[in-house]
């Protein structure tokens, strides 16, 4: 039975291998000459090689098990550093993947703050582990819940309860919380503050001082446990993306690129293909694993769809904040106060205080660009040596606040003055970093949304915010993976459990889609 | 030998009181300041003017509690407050009145389509009190707890949520979850409105209009109830002290003690029990149950001796927030402010006037106050109390009240007391520019600083609120997790101030809901 996919990033790869698997013969339409979606890594310069728009990738274990990606090639890397924020003036603060490590080396920070350290871990891991439930299960039915519904209610009640009192009540006090002041609540040092709290902030409308982006500091780290702790691929995201399609391939999916879905097939509120560069495909089910806005808004004929679900969907918040920056470096960049390759060799955090990363975020709040930009960055070739020349680097740059929709100016100017921001501010923490560039190329949330198809540029198909996530996401009706249109299903990041490239929305998809007799019932002999 | 002391006289411990002394309990209730009613108070601070100097309006007082305690009868009479005008840079207005045809009328010359949007979201805003009006009333029921009734009590808001429209369901979550900014652009263009109408989703934080969480805050402002009317705003006449007077009278009336100029300096606790309290000069008192209506800081941190109690415990009461984020500037006036958008004395002086020409305006003001300074171009409410009622200012004299955000408690450079006159006058200087006559008929200003709601008042950090109104500090969670229902760790101590279940503004639930729980905990 044919199942149409559209769009080729890792939840469209991640679905079409399920369902084949399953014994259906899912084919994928990517509109790009190349798989992969926000997961590629591209040629910025001449032997230069770079994760185009993601560097941070946690696909989660057991979808890499499932589709035997060791098998396929993939080799994930691991870097002793997990995070490292320059300061201006005085020594960085480094977290280590060991929790150990960081409490040492953060004696040098502050000796409160080290001591704080192994708490804190231990308590966040324990509260992200109760959210493992909610993330690998459909969001449950606030109207209706099935059994499942209520099993997966249970168990996390459960585990909620076996939290014990102080990580159970820390759970619900922390989720709606700013994550400045969740920061706050266990170090001093604002640096480290910083460094802590920006997984909260990466690719959201959000301050530090911004209810809400506590929750998504925890499923960052849920989506962490989750993947293993394994966010490095050799050879950049790109390869993960190549193994993932080589595996759906493998398992009977068919992919085509550059082919591009204009339109979805309606008939009497059903779904019967889809027309793709001009030709109609029939297919018994659609998924779509591109973002919810252009399915609804640009694929759908509004027609078929009720205006209260229209408007509710215009209404879904995906407006991007972050622009990339790749840099090919002829030489590795000095740091102030960093000593040594493999300081650098994780994420650097580049706001040395949460003031910082607000002011930062004032600008966006205003349709401006970060005059002091918030930069978290990588150096993915320190790991895996052969992304550029012998000696050579690349840098890989998410520049915050970059709002799609600025108030004055249009993009293709403002991409000029961006780079200028964003080199004179590694400049500060990395002097003389501007001589040892060699190409670099801005990617803005407007190229964000022309050339990968994310409406609205936003990274993660819409915010994570409170009210579009679970049951919410994207919109009320169709958080299961199922739209208000018959044979249609959701599978990006703009549904449940959304973002940080982990897979799930895929798996969860094909799950929804092999539940139904009509199609496992075909799959059986 | 008293069975309950009563440490403060606000509103919520007159209540508490009056409560507890109609099912008859032995009460005293102790007041530090010369005059009872803490922020609820009215205070001559010019002869013949006189100034409802914290607290201004009132819409949230529990109808129960007016007819309960039979405040009326004790002369409690409740003025309406018609309506709230927004002055424009541009010089146009926004003045929406109580005559819904008129204030449609009046959208609509902004935007049609919000004229249109307004009706729903009226019906909308209406369904969410629904839902949330008798959680006021409720003992927050503990998430951790096994205990039957904290169960049913969870299970009954599933039921009750789950009753909802899902249109309604969604509403609701967003309601608590956005920035009211957001919430409001889902249904209004016009940027004066989403202004005007986010304002009441600030009050008392130190958020912006943007920060999510605020959408909550507007509703809890939206469940004002004045002789049933939903959602309306009323002054009392002589002030808002003369809530308080109606509620002491109420509380003597049923055989309470007060008294005044009596400021507790300890709560005596012997083995692990509240036993009484020492006042400043030394003396004690003993009674069987301590009620404090103080905030927890001042409650546990002050007046208990740190050892008493739960290390966990200690540390909540120390995180949770208060973060004073407004501050008020009370005028005595020689005749009406002229707004230029709008010339003469006319009905528009009559209701609330808002300085929140837009939401970018709003929000910048809390750009300020993130990085420690008072907003220069602030957000102000204002109410002149003396056209609706003659008797707080001499004849054809007026008093005038203006609520401030920000400014914020905590200041990056100088101290509050330097910058006192410094932020009267950038409140002035703002009101001017819509009224420029205001400067020329000033007679007295009192410009009220956190620090003087702190000092003055006892209010921690300044915040009227006694906490802030954001999700992590409400319901169950309010004051402190596993603390929401008015008992503390000290057996026979309780909390019955804003700063429990369910907050600030002149409501009284709190006071109400304490007394329920102490009467409920000591009946056998």
């Amino acid at each position: 039975m044919r199942v149409v996919i559209i769009g080729g990033g890792h939840n469209g790869l991640t679905a079409a291998f399920y369902l084949a698997k399953a014994g259906m013969t899912p084919l994928v339409l990517e509109q790009r000459d190349e798989v992969g979606g926000g997961a590629v890594t591209g040629e910025l310069h001449p032997g230069f090689r770079c994760p185009t728009l993601g560097h941070h990738v946690s696909l989660r274990s057991d979808i890499a098990a499932d589709m035997q990606l060791a098998r396929h090639g993939v080799e994930f890397l691991q870097t002793p550093v997990d995070a490292c924020v320059p300061s201006a003036g005085g020594p960085p603060a480094v977290l280590y993947r060991d929790d150990r490590r960081t409490a040492d080396a953060l004696r040098s920070v502050n000796a409160k703050d080290a001591a704080a350290y192994a708490a804190y871990r231990a308590s966040l891991t324990a509260v992200c582990r109760v959210l493992g439930p909610l993330l690998t299960s459909p969001a449950p039915a606030i109207d209706e819940p099935d059994a499942r519904d209520v099993w997966t209610l249970l168990r996390t009640a459960q585990r909620f309860r076996a939290l014990g009192r102080r990580n159970a009540y820390a759970l619900l006090r922390w989720a709606p919380m700013p994550v400045a002041d969740f920061a706050a609540e266990w170090f001093d040092s604002d640096l480290l503050r910083a460094l802590v709290a920006a997984p909260g902030l990466s690719g959201t409308m959000f301050g530090p001082r911004s209810a809400g982006s506590a929750l998504v500091l925890l499923l960052h780290e849920a989506g962490r446990l989750l993947g293993g702790g394994l966010s490095r691929v050799r050879g950049g995201p790109g390869a993960l993306t190549q193994a993932m399609a080589a595996a759906a391939r493998a398992a009977g999916a068919d992919i085509q690129t550059g082919a591009r879905v204009e339109r979805l097939v309606v008939n009497a509120g059903r779904v019967s293909g889809v027309v793709a560069n001009g030709r109609e495909i029939p297919a018994a089910a659609v998924v779509s694993a591109i973002d919810p806005k252009t399915t609804f808004l640009t694929l759908v004929n509004p027609g078929d769809l009720s205006p209260d679900f229209l408007l509710k969907m215009r209404n879904y918040r995906a407006s991007g904040t972050v622009a990339k920056v790749n840099l090919a470096l002829s030489a590795l960049p000095a740091f102030t106060g960093v000593a040594g390759e493999e300081l650098l060799s994780g994420r650097i955090h580049i706001g040395p205080g949460l003031d910082y990363l607000e002011r930062a975020f004032d600008h966006a709040k205003y349709g401006e660009i970060s005059t002091d930009p918030w930069l978290d960055v990588t150096i993915p070739s320190i790991a895996d040596a052969d992304l550029a020349p012998r000696g050579a680097h690349v840098m890989s740059i998410y520049a915050h606040y970059a709002p799609y929709a600025l108030r004055a100016g249009g993009w293709p100017e403002v991409k000029e003055l961006l780079l200028k921001r964003v080199l004179s501010t590694l400049d500060r923490f990395a002097p003389d970093i501007e001589r040892l560039v060699v190409a670099a190329d801005v990617i803005s949330p407007v190229d964000l949304e022309a050339r990968y198809g994310f409406h609205g540029g936003h990274i993660f198909h819409g915010e994570l915010a409170l009210d579009q996530l679970v049951s919410m996401r994207p919109v009320p009706g169709c958080a299961r993976h199922e739209g208000p249109i018959a044979g249609l299903y959701l599978s990006s990041a703009g549904t449940h459990p959304g973002g940080f490239m982990s897979g799930g929305s895929g798996k969860l998809a094909a799950r929804r889609i092999l539940s139904i007799p009509t199609f496992s019932g075909r799959t059986r002999p | 030998m008293y069975d309950v002391i009563v440490i403060g006289g606000g509103h919520n411990g007159l209540i508490a009181a009056a409560y507890l002394a109609r099912a008859g309990r032995r009460v005293l209730v102790l007041e530090r300041r010369h005059v009872l009613g803490g922020a609820a108070v009215t205070e001559e601070i010019v002869p013949g003017f006189k100034f409802s100097v914290c607290s201004y309006v009132v819409s949230l007082l529990r109808p129960e509690i007016i007819r309960e305690l039979d405040l009326p009868r004790h002369g409690l009479e409740i003025l309406p407050l018609d309506g709230t005008f927004t002055p424009l840079p541009d010089g146009d207005y926004l003045w929406r009145v109580n005559d819904h045809a008129r204030t449609r009328r009046e959208i609509a010359r902004h935007s049609p389509v919000d004229a249109e949007a307004y009706d729903e979201y009226g019906r909308a805003m209406v369904e969410m009190g629904r839902f949330v009006k008798p959680i006021l009333g409720m003992l927050p029921p503990d998430p951790m707890s096994r205990r039957p009734r904290d169960l049913r009590a969870l299970l009954s808001l599933v039921q009750r949520f789950r009753a909802m429209s899902r249109e309604d369901q969604y509403a609701l979550v967003q309601l608590m979850t956005m920035s009211a900014a957001d919430f409001l652009d889902r249904w209004f263009e016009t940027d004066a409105l989403k202004a005007t109408m986010a304002a009441s989703g600030i009050i008392g934080t130190f958020l912006g209009v943007r920060s999510p969480g605020t959408a909550y805050v507007l509703l809890h402002h939206y469940m004002g109830e004045i002789d049933g009317a939903f959602r309306s705003w009323g002054l009392p006449r002589g002030g808002t002290g003369a809530i308080s007077n109606a509620i002491a009278m109420a509380a003597r009336e049923a055989g309470v003690e007060i008294r005044a100029r009596t400021a507790v300096a300890q709560i005596l606790v012997r083995g692990g029990t509240a036993r009484g309290v020492v006042l400043d000069n030394g003396d004690e008192l003993r009674a069987s149950t301590v009620v404090s209506s103080v905030d927890p800081r001042l409650t546990f941190l002050r007046l208990l001796d740190g050892g008493a109690l739960p290390g966990d415990f200690v540390d909540d009461v120390r995180r949770y927030k208060f973060r004073g984020s407004s501050g008020k500037v009370n005028l005595a006036l020689d005749a009406l402010p002229d707004f230029t958008c709008l010339r003469g004395p006319g009905a528009h002086l009559r209701g609330a006037i808002s300085i929140s020409p837009g939401v970018d305006y709003m929000e910048r003001a809390y750009d300020a106050a993130k990085y420690g300074r008072f907003s220069r171009h602030p957000y102000i409410d204002v109410v002149i109390p003396s056209l609706t009622d003659p008797s707080v200012a001499p004849p054809g004299k007026h008093v005038m009240s203006c609520f401030v955000q920000y400014a914020p408690y905590d200041l990056k450079e100088g101290s509050w007391d330097d910058k006192r006159e410094e932020f009267g006058d950038a409140v002035i200087d703002t009101l001017a520019e819509y009224a420029p006559n205001l400067r020329h008929i000033i007679r007295h200003r009192q410009v009220v600083t956190p620090l003087d709601l702190e000092r003055e008042w006892g209010l921690s950090e300044g915040n009227i609120f006694q906490g802030e109104l954001t999700l992590e500090q409400l319901f169950f969670l309010r004051p402190a997790p596993g603390w929401a229902q008015y008992a503390t760790p000290v057996r026979n101590l309780y909390m019955c101030g804003s700063a429990t279940h369910p907050g600030g503004g002149i409501m009284g639930a709190p006071g109400r809901n304490a007394a329920m729980k102490i009467l409920a905990d000591t009946a056998a």
